[in-house]
């Protein structure tokens, strides 16, 4: 008897131990951080003065229609209040919605996969902790063939890599941290690789910078640009949104720096320029 | 009466005569090099108010005051520059410019009125308030009209 009780209650405790940390709800506190360095807000509101944060409504148009960013505030109509966190992890690892059908991939998902799963329930904790809004979302306005969403199942087959960030053994913790932050929560390549006809990232180009499918002109984010700026003039950018001579970027960049890299703690600042500055040089 | 009136219509068409005359005498690139000198100007005045507006450097209602004068003459000057005639130079002047004079005007008149609340604004959360509506208007005014 006590043989057998001793082995069930070590490896009780030895669960508790290994789970206990990581399975409790995630840290809405965190999740609030997090949602700001993923830059959640920009297409989650509307773009205008007294706008509620993230109860949707920006009009995103693309090449291949109009998409308006949906509320996501916990109203159980309007917004993702019914979701469950599996849905909500589903929705960033794999794109798809609680009903199994894919997201159209204006949602950067190929970037928000790379999330780990900590980091998404702190985020989650952060979106039930929301005021719920009762915000209606807006359908998207797209060409008919391309309303058919089992023709994004294709897209994802060609394009997308679903699976959390997996560090550089070979990159120092800096570095991989900017990685993760650049990569996953930025999805900074969403704006900044090249991507071909069909909307995938051309191969060999991540943040080369070069033409979006709007026909705007976006920065080559790799050494052979970024090596003309030192790290402070760099960081002063992306905290105060002025370059060194008092040039402003695009508006487009202008809320990034506001929403995203002005509010990132100065060590994940820090990381974000150390990782861009070991990126292999590409040419404009 | 009808005299006078023809006068002044003669008047205001030997104006817009001469007026355009001093423009088409200008050269293309003296056009972009003079707008792009505007600019540079825009913001060297405008990069410190930015650095306050994030508190990056201590309020100084003083410079606060000073830069606004200058950026509200300043904001005047570029856009006579943008003349169709200057289309084909080198610049980062987008096609939209003269695609789209009406929305380009409307940029102007968006950075115009900003810089006049900046003018106007007498505390910090006024500056403040202003100062983001300029930054919004530089770079919105970017968005659609400068290449990068």
């Amino acid at each position: 008897m006590r043989f057998l009780l001793l082995p069930s209650a070590v490896l009780a405790t030895l669960l508790a131990a290994a789970t206990g940390p990581a399975w409790p709800q995630g840290d809405a506190k965190r999740g609030e951080y997090l949602a700001k360095a993923g830059g959640c807000l920009g297409c989650h509101t509307e773009d205008r003065k007294d706008a509620v944060p993230y109860s949707g409504g920006r009009v995103l148009k693309k090449p291949f229609g109009t998409f308006y960013g949906p509320n996501i505030t916990p109203h159980p109509q309007a917004g993702i209040g019914r979701w469950s966190e599996a849905d909500f992890i589903r929705a960033m690892r794999e794109g798809r919605r609680p009903d199994g059908a894919n997201y159209f991939p204006v949602f950067p998902y190929t970037s928000f996969t790379k999330i780990t799963d900590g980091d998404l329930r702190d985020l989650w904790a952060y979106l039930r902790s929301l005021p719920p809004s009762a915000r209606a979302n807006r359908d998207h306005e797209l060409p008919f063939y391309l309303r058919w969403r089992f023709l994004v199942t294709v897209w994802k087959w060609l394009f997308f890599t679903p699976g959390p960030f997996a560090p550089d053994p070979g990159a120092s913790a800096i570095v991989n941290r900017g990685a993760y932050l650049v990569q996953a929560l930025g999805h900074c390549g969403e704006c900044h690789t090249p991507r071909n006809a069909l909307g995938g990232f051309k191969r060999g180009r991540f943040l080369a910078g070069g033409k979006t499918p709007e026909g705007k002109e976006v920065t080559n984010l790799t050494p052979t640009r970024l090596k003309k700026w030192n790290d402070r003039d760099l960081a002063d950018f992306l905290t105060t949104g002025t370059r060194p001579d008092g040039d402003v970027p695009s508006e487009a960049m202008g809320e990034v720096i506001r929403n995203t890299t002005s509010q990132l703690t100065a060590q994940d600042l820090a990381a974000l320029i150390a990782y861009l500055r070991s990126l292999p040089p590409l040419p404009e | 009466m009808i005299k006078r009136f023809g006068m002044s219509l003669a008047a205001v068409a030997a104006g817009a005569v001469l007026a355009h005359l001093a423009h088409a005498q200008q050269k293309p690139e003296i056009l972009v090099k003079q707008r792009q000198s505007a600019l540079t100007l825009i913001g060297k005045y405008w990069g410190p108010l930015n650095g306050m507006a994030q508190g990056k450097i201590p309020y100084n209602p003083e410079i606060v005051a000073r830069n606004a004068r200058f950026l509200d003459a300043l904001s005047q000057m570029p856009w006579d520059g943008f003349d169709p005639s200057t289309r084909d130079e080198k610049s980062r002047a987008l096609p939209a410019i003269y695609e789209n004079p009406a929305k380009f005007k409307e940029a102007q008149d968006r950075l115009r009125g900003a810089i006049a609340k900046l003018v106007a604004a007498t505390d910090e959360g006024a500056f403040k308030a202003a100062a983001g509506e300029v930054g919004k208007a530089c770079g919105g005014c970017h968005d659609s009209f400068r290449a990068k």
